[in-house]
């Protein structure tokens, strides 16, 4: 073969490669989540043939957030919208989506959705008494309902792209394998101490208690807060009947409220929820994070 | 102008006939046609204009023999060289004045009706004295305007005989002397001939000629 | 020829009253036939058309028509109401997608059609101006709504009492025009767009008020516990959806049980629409499922059942015009008896005499026509409007 036929044929397979490359560029689903967890799902899942996209701001809680109108009109542009469920993110009940794309991705064990008891109820007019959120939401952190979120992203993109079900699957097959093993650590590391009171910081731990069988009782404290007279009172008639020597932070509390809780023989661990997107690390290294905090806890 | 030789006729529904040994009338002559209703006279004016058929005898009109000619002869033969004035005008509402007057070029080709025959209807308007009308409708006319304007009409195609049927019947006396003036004045002008008949026995002595239908009847008979 | 339509005009402009009279007459026979026709073949047009790109429809049993006439052209007969339930029933079947419609409410006289969004995706509306729905409380107008209240998008829109004597009943929500939709010439330009859920709060199922456990009005708190808050009648449900109240709206109880008119199902294919019909065939079911298609050809065979009765009257009395016509005809022929004497006697022939009267009728039958024609091009350019009007609404 001569050398121009050489050039020839090497520029036109690289415009074939190019084309090929756009084509598939331009064929990645817009895939829009809820919160972080989803996120990291989808992306390990769909890999280089999704566009995840989570717009919530990195300093709000996504389940309180609510977008606002272009951000919700992006919302409607995507291929697949990937929701909690369990009444997270309550802007979606106020907001119009497209029900086709949407994708509740705990719907697998609704049936196991928990109440929290912790909200407080209300009543006005013939309706009786009720409260506003009801459900616990955070179901990510019991490991075993992260999997089985991760597969209906998995279910659900290979529905949007046949052609690519192997790779999703086998991309679900190895987050599902982080994830259950995330899941039979935790279980290792409470299991000698299952019933050790715990005391939590937020109502965010119910799926986590649930799941792994703990003791926990829930206060209403922010971790850059330093805690007042009336939360340690508070804590004090909630220890008479839970004798807790833990406190589970959802974020690094301050040294001060931690040295307080320390006069009251209480010790601080954080694990962090992960709800939105982390400074550092991702989902997996947090949960680890998380896990090897949890450890002290539960030694004897 | 007019030579009727042995004419003869009859209705064929009433049976009513007519006779007319000889009758002539020369050209340029005002003949009155008086007798009893029922007579014949109006018959007589149908002949002469080709409308009836005789059953036997000649009519010369103008060295023309009606009674020779075929339908469509008879009626060309009429249109160009009859003008017929009615007793009861026979105007047409819905048409305006000028529009009757210049009416009978409508209804035939036998006459053009072209830029100067509009000014000529225009020009008999005025001479009638109804120029004003032109455009208004009959309805608005007196009965001696549209007399006149039945006159214009009938002058309009320059006939060489105008037939006249109880012209003045229908009008009170001041039109219709003003009428029978304005139609021997316009009878002159064009060198026409008059065949009027009438019932006025005021008006006869305007008449170079009286003719008694009832005399043909009676020699008839005789 | 000139000539007699010359002077045949001129009789017929004189006598006005006769002639348009005539006129009438035969442009009212010749168009009504043509007319009728034209309107019930766009009335079948729009109804099969609507009725064919709706594959599926489950509503509460009972009449079907009904079902169909409130959910296909959101007339305001409301059928027995379902719930949600019915909607995720079909999507969880998967054997189709289910679009739940709520068309019960109205704004100033027009439907307001709880939905999804998908809804629009399904019957191809585009948005002319402004945006999609977004938020609670959004509405988008259809686009003969939008032109005959004079709204565009950013006014607002109040939603109407459904009766005025009960004042604990549905009562009005101030909704925000978020955008209006292109033409689409069917029943949706008519419509008032809301999410379902807007829907829901305009029945009173969700609400907005302040937050129970903080209000500092002791007259609005009837008792107060650590862990419960009971609020008197006082306490104020907000009557307009906005940016700083919406977070406080919210609705109690299950979803699923929340009301429903009708819910489209979009099969995946037929065999899968076959299937999903045979599960609403049991004797225990109360719910119904049916082909909009069917329906709508049932009522068209009726339809055009009655069409075939008025055809036959209207040529009965088409006959009779006719037949009207040619009496005034030969009667006026009678009265110009003289005129016609006349003006044989001034030397026209017969022939002229028939042509002139021959002239006459052809200007009036042309004058119909004309009529006859602009008619028929009228109710061509507005037929799509009319049968809406008409039949249809």
């Amino acid at each position: 073969m001569n050398l121009s036929l050489r050039k020839i044929l090497f520029i036109n397979i690289t415009f074939a490669l190019l084309a090929i490359h756009s084509s598939m560029a331009a064929e990645k689903l817009t895939v829009y989540v809820v919160n972080y967890p989803l996120q990291f799902f989808a992306e390990r899942i769909g890999g280089e043939h999704v566009n995840v996209v989570f717009p919530a701001p990195a300093d709000v809680d996504p389940a309180y957030w609510m977008p606002d109108t272009p951000t919700i009109a992006a919302y409607q542009q995507a291929d697949l919208i990937l929701l909690n469920g369990a009444g997270y993110a309550r802007w979606v009940n106020k907001a119009t989506l497209p029900r086709f794309r949407m994708v509740i991705t705990s719907a697998g064990f609704k049936e196991q959705y928990l109440e929290t008891a912790e909200i407080p109820t209300h009543s006005h007019g013939s309706e009786g008494e009720h409260a506003h959120e009801s459900l616990a939401f955070t179901t990510w952190i019991d490991f075993s309902y992260a999997a089985k979120q991760a597969k209906a992203i998995a279910e659900a993109l290979s529905r949007k792209r046949t052609d690519l079900r192997q790779i999703f699957q086998k991309n679900y097959a190895a987050l599902e394998k982080d994830l259950i093993a995330l899941d039979k650590t935790i279980k290792e590391v409470v299991s000698n101490n299952r019933a050790r009171p715990l005391v939590v910081s937020h109502p965010v731990y119910d799926y986590f208690a649930h799941g792994y069988g703990l003791n926990i009782r829930s206060v209403h404290w922010e971790p850059d807060e330093i805690l007042t007279n009336e939360q340690m009172m508070e804590l004090n008639s909630i220890l008479k009947e839970h004798p807790a020597k833990w406190m589970i932070w959802e974020g690094e509390p301050v040294q001060a409220s931690v040295d307080k809780l320390k006069t009251l023989g209480i010790d601080s661990l954080v694990f962090d929820p992960c709800g939105n997107v982390p400074q550092r690390g991702d989902f997996l290294t947090i949960m680890r994070q998380n896990v090897e905090n949890l450890k002290p806890a539960f030694q004897h | 102008m007019i030579q009727i030789e042995s004419l003869k006729f009859q209705y064929h529904d009433n049976g009513f006939h007519l006779s007319v040994p000889h009758f002539a009338v020369r050209a340029g002559e005002k003949v009155a046609v008086v007798g009893p209703s029922g007579s014949g006279k109006t018959t007589l004016l149908n002949l002469l204009a080709g409308i009836l058929t005789p059953m036997a005898g000649s009519i010369q009109v103008d060295e023309t023999s009606v009674s020779d000619l075929n339908d469509a002869g008879r009626r060309d033969f009429r249109i160009r060289n009859i003008g017929f004035v009615f007793q009861d005008f026979e105007l047409l509402d819905y048409l305006s004045i000028l529009d009757n007057i210049l009416h009978p070029y409508r209804i035939t080709s036998a006459l053009k009706l072209t830029g100067q025959v509009c000014q000529r209807a225009i020009f008999l308007a005025e001479q009638m004295g109804v120029a004003g009308q032109l455009k208004k409708h009959p309805g608005k006319l007196s009965q001696g305007e549209k007399q006149r304007v039945a006159i214009c009409r009938a002058l309009l195609p320059q006939p060489r005989l105008i037939l006249a049927d109880e012209a003045t019947g229908n009008l009170d006396p001041d039109n219709k002397t003003l009428i029978l003036d304005l139609l021997f004045s316009a009878v002159s002008d064009h060198h026409a001939t008059l065949l009027a008949v009438t019932h006025d026995h005021e008006l006869l002595k305007r008449f170079d000629r009286v003719v008694d239908f009832q005399e043909f009847q009676n020699k008839e008979a005789a | 020829m000139i000539d007699s339509l010359y002077i045949a005009w001129k009789y017929i402009a004189f006598n006005k009253f006769k002639t348009a009279t005539l006129v009438a007459c035969i442009t009212l026979i010749a168009f009504l036939p043509v007319a009728l026709e034209r309107l019930l073949n766009e009335s079948e047009r729009q109804l099969m058309s609507r009725a064919v790109s709706t594959p599926l429809v489950v509503g509460a049993k009972g009449s079907a028509l009904d079902l169909m006439m409130n959910t296909l052209y959101f007339d305001d007969e409301v059928p027995e109401l379902i719930t949600m339930e019915a909607a995720n029933r079909v999507m969880d079947s998967e054997l189709a997608l289910p679009i739940p419609l709520y068309v019960r409410f109205q704004a100033r006289g027009n439907p307001i059609v709880g939905t999804t969004l998908d809804y629009f995706a399904f019957r191809g509306l585009r948005i002319a101006e402004g945006r999609q729905l977004a938020v609670l409380g959004d509405c988008v107008l259809g686009a003969r709504v939008a032109e005959s209240l004079g709204l565009k998008a950013g006014d607002s829109l109040v939603s109407s009492p459904e009766t005025l004597f009960d004042l604990a009943g549905v009562y009005p929500l101030k909704m925000t025009l978020a955008g209006v939709l292109e033409k689409s010439h069917t029943s949706d330009d008519l419509a008032v767009f809301v999410d379902l859920k807007t829907a829901w709060v305009i029945q009173g199922l969700g609400h907005g008020h302040e937050d129970v456990t903080k209000l500092q009005d002791p007259t609005l708190v009837l008792k107060r516990t650590a862990k419960s808050v009971a609020a008197t009648a006082k306490l104020y449900h907000h009557t307009e959806i906005m940016e700083k109240n919406i977070d406080g709206f919210h609705f109690h109880g299950d979803l699923a049980q929340y009301p429903l008119t009708a819910v489209v199902a979009v099969p995946q294919d037929d065999k899968s629409a076959t299937i999903l019909r045979g599960r609403y065939l049991t004797r225990e079911e109360t719910r119904q499922i049916v082909r909009p298609a069917d329906v709508i050809d049932g009522l068209l065979q009726n339809i055009f059942r009655i069409k075939n009765v008025l055809d036959a009257v209207i040529s009965v009395v088409a006959l009779a015009t006719i037949l009207a016509i040619i009496l005034v005809f030969a009667l006026s022929l009678r009265l110009r008896q003289r005129e016609i004497q006349t003006i044989f006697r001034l030397g026209c022939r017969r022939a002229t005499i028939a042509r002139l009267l021959a002239a006459e009728i052809l200007i009036i039958v042309i004058m119909s026509g004309v009529f006859c024609g602009a008619l028929i091009f009228v109710v061509n350019q507005f037929s799509n409007d009319l049968v809406r009007m008409l039949f249809i609404s």
